[in-house]
């Protein structure tokens, strides 16, 4: 045992990422999601308010505003560990501002990405008065630097038509002019609660040192990706522990309240501890990690294995046979049982869910180790105990009671049956799987709150590009946003991210090109040199409108440049095939997908209806899993029984179990998901046990063989009732499905195997 | 030849006091406003605009640090400063802007000088630049050089008045200037605006 300690502690890596556990990656669809969960640019983003605590009361004389302390917090929040970037949610940073001005010497090929449309209006000699005038304003106001600088090379400005999406990006919609609005960008991935979590500590432990010198003046709201997911697995914790804790104690008591022993327990809880960790270093060998909610539920395992020493401990307390001579006896029935429940999980590892692949490993190994402990190591254990085992109470009346009554309760069962069938068609399955997310209501009401201060680009939702090379994705990407920019001007979008005209296709540019050339004639000229000197300004330097060609703008070489890390996130891959994204902001869904459908390579991703119809396959593949996995597991009953008959009454409780279940779920209006269905995959492959224990009553008296299955049924209820206790809501369902399972299993038991066909 | 060493010798720390006192005597023009209401106009060279442009207007400061300069020809035009942050609203382009003054940068260096030097904030004036000071009757100048290596915008500043006016000129290292003769305002004038109104005006609240 402490060799096995050293090896597993030496060996475990404990994996916390969400994403692991819940996200597929079976198809493009799905690896996209979880990349975007993982590492999407928008997922590491956190979004910081930083406004005076009292804002009626703020002393701005004594201490300094909130944009001063927000500038100083800039500064060193920029230079942490986690941190890429830092920059103020209503201004894009300097290096942006840079950028921009990088186009102007190709302003004829930018500035439309309607030049059809755009180019009359743009181009109107009549309008070059107005065009001077304004030049000559920008040139006046705060933005003269930036403006001047294009200028030089774009007299009319037009490189900046291409970027005025930018400037609307930035407007602060704060209604709180106290308040200061940050974006900052971390660098590990969004559900990597870890690391975000350090991050986090180091984030408050800034803003406190400084507020602190301030006189805690501020406060510090924050909203993101990041926040949920530190928080959730935070909950998570919690759970573990508490299930752990919980199965373990609901075991053991129940364990001394029949046994009266610690001697016994002793041992029991050794060969328990060395199954746990067999289960924990075979995933850990196998994946690489083991996931924490791999250990919560593994930790309600300890019901299941802990069933193979208990119906020992019972035949020898009530035969008063040695343990040797017990184990002997029971061991095909054990060796059935323990298969059957690892063909249940093996089943449920198939339904295609990450995290149940890792618990069915987990319950693989852990099943068998405990049987092989059980098999060969218990009765050395036991040579010097007698165990005690108190009867439970009416479980021998009702054993009596339905062997008595037996005609009388199989009417009723089979009335009930019946009954249950008609209930059937009421069942209503779950469609939104957020409602397998905790509850994360306060928080939710804080990311609002946080939100309002920002732009509402959502980072759930956006306009998928595909294309063979990058010319044939831009230009798919400039097909979109035309549809966008007319769903903004018509109110059905509020904003967008979009590529242009950072990306632009070499299609778009030479469009602008020809335009801009064909409007180049010498009374344009003329006209706009007129309108220079009218507005006072430098017809020697403003007054030469270029027309010599200039090179394309290459996506390749743009990326090579800031542009790719104001892109980051849009672009999402480059080989094999080109795949961008455009960013949304508050939208009809309905409405955006039908002004794209006719957009070839365009399409709308939506990471909740992509959750909603993972849900989906999901459910449909553990119905399917159920039907295989009774049927596998009949297969190997009936090669051990050899009877038809025999093997389908061994089922019969299990299969009538499971139905009452759903029937009862169906009255109840409970949505179901595929999470119940896996509970009740697992509840069947333990009611087969029973079946199998009282169809074979290898101890020779069927009081003695129900008062083991009792005791397995008690403590089985007990483990994975404290699954229970757990918040994050896929728990609480597998308790009540496998509870309400063996519980029923267990009750149906004596009423559907007649004693006269047991062994 | 020794004879002329040595009473440069002797004179030059006598200079030195001289400077001082005379820096001394300047500053001390510029404690006496914190708060008020100034007549200014403002002419501008810059690289691509072919003549000088012309405006004016008013510049009103608080005691809080508040600054507004409020054009009123050719067009009004507010630019303002508050706390931290910077303000600009300009009405017949329906442009405003609201900003961080640590983000403004160029935008908000002029401004942030005419706090300076309106509202007497000597320790940050003599922390940035180099002062030189002279005085010649009732009227006094004062030269401010840049001490930081990383301003880059402004190259030098030049204020001069008497007890009625005053003149600044700022030269940026881009060679484009700009000229302020500020005065006093006259109290019917002053009146009609408020500070607190033009913010709210400025801020779109």
């Amino acid at each position: 045992m402490p060799c096995l300690v050293a090896i597993t502690l030496w060996q475990i890596r404990v994996e916390s990422d969400l994403n692991a556990f819940f996200t597929s990656t079976e198809d493009a669809d799905s690896r996209l999601l979880a990349n975007l969960l993982q590492s999407g640019e928008l997922s590491r983003r956190y979004l910081l308010v930083i406004e005076p605590a009292n804002p009626i009361n703020h002393d701005t004389t004594s201490t300094p505003s909130a944009s001063a302390f927000a500038a100083e917090l800039v500064k060193q929040w920029q230079v942490l560990a986690g941190v890429e970037r830092v920059w103020y949610a209503n201004q894009p940073p300097a290096d942006w501002l840079a950028a921009v001005q990088s186009y102007a010497p190709y302003y004829s090929q930018v500035y439309s990405l309607n030049p059809k449309q755009d180019a009359p209006d743009l181009l109107a000699t009549d309008g070059l008065a107005k065009r001077a005038d304004g030049l000559k304003q920008a040139l006046l106001s705060p933005q003269a630097a930036v403006v001047k600088q294009v200028a030089k090379q774009d007299p009319l400005l037009l490189s900046l038509q291409g970027f005025k999406n930018l400037q609307q990006q930035f407007q602060a919609t704060a209604k709180n002019s106290h308040a200061v609005a940050l974006i900052l960008q971390s660098k590990p991935p969004a559900l990597d609660s870890a690391a975000q979590q350090q991050l986090q500590t180091a984030i408050r432990s800034v803003f406190d040192v400084a507020n602190a010198q301030s006189g805690a003046q501020f406060r510090l709201s924050w909203a993101g990706v990041p926040v949920f997911s530190v928080a959730t697995h935070a909950e998570i914790n919690q759970d573990v522990t508490w299930v752990s804790i919980a199965s373990s104690v609901a075991v053991v008591l129940v364990f001394l309240g029949l046994f009266r022993s610690f001697a016994t327990l002793h041992w029991i809880m050794l060969i328990q501890g060395a199954a746990f960790l067999v289960g924990v270093l075979a995933t850990s060998l196998f994946f690489g990690h083991v996931h924490s909610l791999t250990l919560a539920l593994g930790a309600s395992l300890i019901g299941i294995c802990v069933d193979y020493p208990i119906h020992i401990l019972v035949h020898v307390a009530r035969d008063k046979s040695s343990p040797q001579a017990c184990v002997s006896l029971l061991w095909p029935s054990l060796f059935m049982g323990g298969l059957t429940t690892v063909i249940g999980y093996i089943a449920m590892g198939m339904t295609g869910f990450p995290g149940f692949e890792q618990i069915a490993v987990f319950a693989l190994f852990s099943i068998l180790a405990a049987l092989a402990l059980t098999r060969w190591i218990l009765p050395a254990l036991l040579t010097r105990i007698t165990p005690k085992a108190t009867p439970l109470p009416l479980v021998n009346q009702w054993l009596l009671f339905c062997q008595q009554r037996r005609k009388l309760m199989l009417s009723l069962v089979g009335i009930a049956t019946l009954l249950a069938f008609f209930c059937l068609p009421q069942l209503r399955w779950m469609s939104d799987m957020q409602r397998l997310a905790l509850n994360m209501d306060v928080l939710k009401k804080q990311d609002q709150t946080v939100r309002e201060h920002f732009s509402s680009i959502q980072p759930g939702r956006f306009v998928l590009i595909h294309g063979e090379d990058f010319e044939t994705a831009l230009q798919r990407s400039e097909a979109a946003e035309r549809q966008l920019l007319a769903m903004k001007q018509s109110g059905t979008l509020q904003e967008y991210y979009g590529l242009f005209p950072w990306l632009s296709s070499q299609a778009l540019q030479q469009d602008n090109s020809k335009f801009y050339q064909q409007a180049m004639t010498p009374a344009f000229a003329d006209a706009w040199r007129y309108a220079l000197r009218q507005a006072g300004l430098s017809v020697e330097k403003l007054g030469t409108l270029s027309t010599a060609p200039v090179s394309m703008l290459l996506p390749e070489q743009m990326l090579q440049t800031p542009v790719q890390q104001i892109l980051s996130g849009q672009v999402l891959a480059t080989t094999p095939e080109v795949v961008l994204s455009l960013w949304l902001g508050d939208h009809d869904p309905n409405a955006l997908q039908q002004a794209l459908q006719d957009l070839p390579g365009v399409r709308y991703f939506s990471q909740k209806d992509q959750l909603d119809h993972l849900a989906v396959v999901y459910r449909d593949r553990s119905l399917l899993m159920l039907a295989i996995g009774g049927l596998v597991m009949a297969l190997f009953i009936y090669v051990q029984q050899r009877s038809l008959l025999k093997t389908g009454l061994t089922l019969l409780p299990a299969g009538i179990g499971t139905l009452f279940i759903f029937a009862t779920w169906a009255l109840m209006g409970e949505e179901l998901s595929f999470l119940h269905v896996i509970g009740l995959l697992l509840s069947i492959s333990l009611c087969v046990d029973y079946g199998i224990f009282f169809m074979e009553n290898r101890g020779g008296d069927s009081l003695i063989t129900y008062q083991a299955i009792a005791v397995s049924t008690l403590s089985t209820v007990a483990s994975f009732g404290a699954l229970g206790l757990g918040k994050t809501p896929t728990l609480p369902i597998l308790a009540l499905s496998v509870s309400l399972g063996v519980g029923v299993g267990f009750v149906l038991c004596p009423i559907l195997i007649p004693k006269k066909l047991q062994s | 030849m020794i004879w002329y060493v040595a009473l440069l010798m002797w004179l030059i720390p006598i200079s030195g006091i001289c400077d001082d006192s005379k820096l001394d005597q300047v500053l001390e023009h510029f404690a006496q406003d914190q708060q008020g209401v100034f007549n200014y106009q403002e002419t501008r060279h810059l690289e691509l605009v072919s003549s000088p442009w012309h405006g004016e207007g008013l510049m009103l400061t608080a005691s809080d640090g508040s600054l507004v300069k409020l054009q009123l020809q050719p067009e009004r035009i507010i630019m303002a400063i508050s706390g931290d942050n910077l303000y600009y609203w300009h009405p017949g382009q329906n442009q405003r802007h609201n900003m961080p003054i640590s983000f403004g940068e160029d935008a908000a260096r002029q401004i942030l000088i005419f706090r300076q030097i309106l509202q007497g904030q000597l320790s940050s004036l003599q922390q940035q630049y180099d002062l030189t000071a002279d005085t010649s009757g009732q009227n006094w100048s004062l030269q401010l050089r840049p001490k930081a290596s990383t301003e880059r915008l402004i190259s030098a500043i030049s204020i001069s008045g008497n007890q009625q006016q005053r003149q600044i000129v700022i030269q940026q290292s881009d060679g484009e200037s700009s000229e302020y003769r500020i005065e006093k305002a006259d109290p019917q004038i002053t009146a009609q605006y408020s500070i607190s109104q033009l913010l709210q005006e400025a801020s779109g609240e």
